[in-house]
């Protein structure tokens, strides 16, 4: 498996997050990843697999929590990722019920928050 | 350049490097069990990094790298001209950890993969 890496996987996940949120998935490189994560190249792979296990990684702990800034990898999920990919729409999916009939319209006004479109705050 | 192909009714990622490479005899054909891969990802910038000792290989940098690496007690297998349309594979197989390709379509070689693995997690 190659030499033991020792890294915070949480840490490098909610880091990686960050990325996501603010640059998207395709726009978030390798280089950048392992830039803002401080962790190699060969350890985010060995870990993750690849970007999109290590997107699917901040995503689901993202839906799970009640913060802000989650609902910028949902909506980088919804329009990045979810129309060609299976796993991903399910999560989106389950975190969209959540929110029951009121989805639409939160989805719309934090779409609009995010461009910087809203009165007020979000 | 490889040929990356899903082999569904083996369960196989297929791995066919192009004519001229062949020649050079450190590339081969590779086939992983897809319950050995663990990801796709297009990286162009995997190429810039250091890649450990050739063993055996041939690297012209900045332009070609064909054959086996070590690096960090892995075994990484590359045939990737340039550097832009690199896909990395990581597997999990006796023989590599690492797969690093040079292919036509960078994107949809990884969606190809990333979906085929998608339900055996």
């Amino acid at each position: 498996m190659g030499r033991p890496r020792r890294f915070e996987s949480s840490r490098v996940v909610a880091a990686a997050a960050v990325l996501f949120d603010s640059d998207g998935y395709e726009g978030s490189s390798m280089d950048r990843l392992v830039q803002v994560t401080g962790v190699h190249r060969g350890s985010l792979y060995a870990t993750f697999g690849s970007k999109r296990g290590l997107f699917l990684a901040c995503l689901r702990v993202a839906v799970t929590s009640t913060a802000p800034s989650g609902s910028g990898l949902l909506l980088v999920a919804l329009g990045e990722l979810a129309s060609r990919d299976e796993e991903v729409r399910a999560i989106c999916a389950e975190a969209i019920d959540a929110w029951g009939d009121q989805a639409a319209h939160e989805l719309g006004r934090r779409l609009l928050a995010r461009a910087g479109l809203m009165k007020g705050n979000e | 350049m490889n040929n990356v192909t899903i082999d569904r009714s083996r369960g196989m990622l297929v791995v066919e490097p192009r004519r001229l490479n062949k020649l050079w005899g450190f590339v081969r054909r590779i086939e992983v069990s897809l319950s050995q891969v663990r990801g796709a990802t297009h990286d162009p910038g995997a190429a810039q990094e250091y890649k450990g000792v050739r063993a055996p290989g041939l690297g012209l940098p900045g332009h070609k790298w064909v054959g086996t690496w070590r690096k960090d007690g892995e075994r990484h297998y590359w045939n990737v001209k340039g550097g832009r349309d690199v896909v990395v594979v990581e597997v999990s197989t006796p023989r590599f950890n690492r797969l690093y390709l040079s292919v036509e379509e960078p994107r949809k070689v990884v969606d190809a993969i990333n979906a085929a693995i998608a339900h055996q997690n």
